[in-house]
């Protein structure tokens, strides 16, 4: 493989672990080159300037090189601002980043994956509508990766009529049915991503949470788990 | 270098020591054998001593031999304050720097969603039975400023809350002595939103 020298990408750190004494090796998500993986050597060091801006959520201009597959950070600015992370918010940003890690195969290039991931985490960090902020980001992914639901037309090829009911099957999607979980009405407020109603958004979270557990054949998010054990434990008084 | 036998096998274990590699293991391996056989034996001893005895205080989590480490047996400490720290020798490092007097609780990690590690595996079950005694006054959350750091300094914050036990989170920001021109920005701007009045 030739030298690859890239500067100043648009990223964000998706995870980071311990590499040796003093470096690291992250987890980053670019705008133009996908998700990859990066060594950054030396940051743990006392002196180090890196060290507090390499951390998930915020936006970075990294560089790196190298001929290998996992290359090294050369160096990193922040783009914008911080953005503050609060509460329930924050624990959401770790979902999210372990969405787009299950999801997203390496050096597979999604632009518009990376614009919807920054929109996301500021609609987080504003933490009024956090639901809304995930289901779109959700529906937006499945999208752009292929797994996009058809959310107007039944499996036979009718439009979906707001006053009926609708059973829904990953593989093929939604047939009417009279018993059916999700209402016509529903299917498409979620088409065009309007979560103001409750009820919209209770039932989109059902969907996606379907259809994510389907295409990740029965591997848990952990993120998940973790997320509802501290729910549960912060709302039981 | 001879890989099989018992001196590949001791040099093969020594790697397992943080900074150690081949080459120092090596060394340490040849010092012991040649030179220091009775300092060996008490090393060798120690280490299984340690090993055995050993665990963790039934108050702090910390490494202790005994069931109440020494800094939960000290009466002359304030029981009501409690530090919250993320592994056994911050508790040490906090304790060298003696500006704290109260006890602590050792986490042994941090909340990681994204490693699976949560509220349970940090032992927090313990932390919440002890605020509901209500001997607790104040929480001083000492865990690491990183977002793992932060987000388990969240939750604990929270669940201090419910049950009305006051908790504050160390500052970060310019170390003393630090000028300006050579503090990365992340830091800068953490120092600029805890600003202090004076």
């Amino acid at each position: 493989m030739t030298e690859t020298a890239v500067y100043l990408q648009p990223a964000f750190i998706l995870q980071h672990r311990k590499y040796r004494e003093t470096s690291l090796i992250i987890d980053v998500l670019t705008r133009d080159f996908g998700r990859l993986s990066l060594v950054a050597k030396g940051v743990k060091k006392s002196k180090s300037k890196t060290a507090g801006v390499l951390q998930p959520f915020i936006p970075l201009l990294i560089s790196y090189l190298g001929k290998a597959e996992l290359k090294t950070l050369t160096d990193v600015e922040i783009a914008q601002p911080l953005m503050q992370l609060r509460g329930l918010a924050f624990y959401c940003g770790f979902y999210v980043n372990e969405l787009i890690s299950r999801f997203l195969h390496k050096y597979d290039p999604h632009p518009e994956v990376f614009a919807d991931y920054h929109e996301c985490l500021s609609r987080l960090s504003i933490g009024s509508d956090i639901e809304a902020a995930l289901r779109i980001f959700e529906l937006n992914l499945m999208d752009h990766i292929g797994y996009g639901l058809q959310l107007e037309y039944d499996v036979n090829g009718a439009s979906i009529n707001p006053s009926k009911h609708y059973a829904f099957n990953v593989r093929h999607g939604f047939v009417e049915a009279a018993d059916g979980y999700f209402s016509g009405k529903v299917l498409l407020a979620i088409k065009s991503r309007a979560f103001t109603d409750p009820l919209v958004l209770s039932e989109a979270k059902m969907l996606m949470r379907t259809v994510i557990d389907t295409h990740l054949q029965g591997k848990p998010l952990k993120s998940r788990t973790v997320i509802n054990k501290i729910s549960s434990t912060l709302k039981n008084e | 270098m001879q890989k099989n036998g018992l001196l590949g096998q001791l040099i093969q274990s020594l790697c397992c020591l943080p900074g150690v590699g081949p080459k120092t293991a090596q060394r340490m391996a040849f010092q012991l054998l040649q030179h220091n056989r009775n300092g060996a034996r008490l090393l060798a001893e120690t280490l299984l001593r340690a090993i055995d005895e050993i665990g963790y205080c039934r108050e702090c989590r910390t490494l202790t031999e005994d069931s109440l480490c020494g800094i939960c047996a000290d009466n002359s400490r304030d029981s009501s304050l409690i530090c919250i720290v993320e592994n056994p020798a911050d508790v040490w490092i906090i304790d060298q720097a003696a500006v704290f007097k109260g006890r602590y609780f050792v986490l042994h990690g941090r909340l990681s969603p994204l490693d699976g590690i949560g509220p349970d595996e940090l032992g927090l079950d313990i932390l919440e039975q002890r605020l509901a005694t209500g001997s607790v006054n104040e929480l001083i959350l000492a865990t690491s400023s990183t977002v793992e750091g932060e987000a388990t300094a969240y939750f604990i914050g929270e669940l201090a809350g419910k049950y009305h036990v006051q908790a504050s989170r160390i500052a970060h920001g310019v170390p003393m002595g630090g000028e300006l021109e050579f503090i990365d920005s992340g830091t800068l701007s953490h120092a600029f939103n805890g600003r202090k009045q004076i």
